[in-house]
């Protein structure tokens, strides 16, 4: 795959042009650290040979001063280079992989989406997005981007806060074929799933109407699925949908979250590598430069042929 | 005392929640078998349209034609049971299959607009129903479970509730087949 991207007009020349920034970007990381051990070194011999204080904060002033204006000048650099990175490198390799991609690095998907996903059960208070590719094949638009939601508690004196992931990977939205008016939604099962089921059926004789109990053993023993018309969950849901949800789940490290709501299909892949992010330490002439990005949109884009989304024969558009 | 006392109010507590659930799963499984019946009829109502659409462009086909009206008119006739219905919507579903592979020898019919929609409409209605169907299917055995296990068969005894039958899947759920195969073929 990299080596078709090597023959994109000017790709070559724009990594070689960017890899002398990131050259430069790395030595300057290096010489802040190197101040850093420095000011460290001064203070070790301030202890051993006991020479004026006021000579120790003379240098730890001018080490300060020096290590900021290099950190400022870094820190600037870094954003410019990685912004150059996703435009120059990422925008045309996406083209190589389907020319009706469109990749927005500053975009994402919005909080207000996420939440009307219905994909997670916790509100978040934070959600960051970015990375928004966009695309069609045949007659289905999709588009996914990177997703980390998180929640947080704060102590009694509300003085400190801590932050709980309740998402973080990706998550890619497609039109869905077939028409329905009510959501359905597909999560992860867990033991306390297991637990809560037995015991509403068995012991207090009521369950939760909105489960929806497919026939399909694998597929209920991964997941639970809910929806408020069991009719309609079924109807999306058919046994060569669930096979193939499971064939796309077993592709995935983390069991996937999948909803079905306002005529789109909203799946969350759970992952922990940052896609699309120029490397700083490592050079970018490496042959597997983009390996690992392109086989993720490779990965997303495959999900219309994989779950059939394009065949179009239930009266939807 | 006090104990013997919780104990009966244990008891009636769980009896009630029983009953209400025995009450609901079969009250559930009614209404499960009201929708197939809702779908169907929206199948059925699809037969004058594809009918007289058919008519216009296929003269030597009428015995067909004719014969998917008269099941038609069967199916939705009052005296007919739900067995009935069934196994006329399951020689519905065949006729229209076989006139589908007709129509592939007529491509003005094939390209007609108002044809094709009849054909979108009538594979989403294959779909409903399947899914109408294995709703229906899950709700039985969901009350069968119910009213079979310890403790609870012990009050369905009691109370009348008898094991209703599950649909048994036509042929072609059975294998599977897309509703895409069936207009593709």
């Amino acid at each position: 795959m990299n080596s078709e991207i090597n023959h994109i007009a000017g790709f070559q020349e724009a990594l070689n042009t960017l890899e002398i920034d990131r050259k430069i970007i790395s030595k300057n990381r290096k010489l802040s650290n190197i101040i850093t051990g420095l000011a460290f070194i001064t203070a070790v011999i301030w202890l051993i040979i006991k020479f004026h204080t006021l000579v120790l904060l003379g240098f730890f002033f001018v080490y300060g001063i020096i290590r900021s204006a290099i950190r400022i000048k870094t820190e600037n650099d870094i954003q410019k280079y990685k912004a150059v990175y996703k435009t120059n490198i990422v925008t045309p390799a996406l083209k190589n992989v389907n020319e009706n991609l469109v990749f927005t690095p500053q975009s994402g998907i919005s909080d207000c989406e996420f939440i009307s996903s219905e994909l997670f059960t916790t509100r978040p208070d934070r959600c960051n997005s970015q990375d928004l590719i966009t695309g069609t094949i045949d007659e289905t638009s999709f588009y996914f981007a990177e997703v980390h939601a998180e929640y947080k508690i704060e102590s009694e004196n509300k003085k400190h806060t801590k932050w709980y992931n309740i998402f973080k990977g990706i998550v890619f939205i497609a039109d869905f074929n077939k028409n329905f008016s009510t959501s359905t939604v597909v999560r992860p099962k867990n033991a306390l799933d297991d637990i809560s089921s037995w015991l509403s059926k068995n012991i207090l004789s009521f369950g939760n109407t909105d489960k929806v109990q497919l026939e399909n053993i694998e597929f209920d023993s991964k997941f639970v699925t809910y929806s408020k018309n069991q009719i309609e969950a079924r109807y999306i849901l058919t046994p060569a949908m669930m096979e193939r949800i499971l064939a796309l789940n077993r592709k995935s490290d983390e069991t996937i979250s999948i909803s079905f709501i306002d005529s789109k299909m909203y799946i969350a892949f759970p992952l922990s590598h940052n896609y699309f992010e120029a490397p700083i330490s490592t050079s970018l002439l490496v042959p597997d430069l983009l390996k690992a990005d392109l086989s993720i949109v490779q990965f997303m884009q495959d999900i219309v042929h994989e779950l059939d989304l394009n065949t179009r024969i239930w009266g939807k558009e | 005392m006090i104990v013997i006392l919780g104990f009966f109010v244990f008891l009636l507590i769980f009896g009630i929640s029983i009953y209400n659930s025995l009450i609901l799963k079969r009250n559930q499984a009614v209404s499960a078998f009201s929708a197939i019946d809702v779908m169907l009829k929206k199948r059925f109502d699809l037969i004058p349209n594809l009918v007289e659409l058919v008519k216009q462009y296929i003269n030597h086909e009428q015995g067909t034609l004719t014969k998917i009206a008269e099941l038609r008119s069967k199916a939705t006739s009052g005296g007919v049971t739900d067995n009935e219905k069934t196994s006329l919507d399951a020689e519905l579903s065949r006729a229209v299959k076989g006139l589908m592979v007709t129509v592939e020898n007529y491509p003005d019919l094939k390209a007609n607009t108002n044809f094709l929609n009849l054909q979108t409409t009538w594979t989403e209605s294959e779909e409903q129903i399947a899914a109408a169907r294995r709703t229906y299917n899950a709700v039985v055995t969901d009350y069968n479970n119910t009213i079979m296990t310890f403790p609870r068969n012990l009050f369905a005894g009691m109370l009348g509730f008898t094991k209703t039958d599950v649909l048994a899947t036509p042929e072609e759920e059975r294998k599977n087949i897309s509703a895409k195969e069936l207009f593709n073929n």
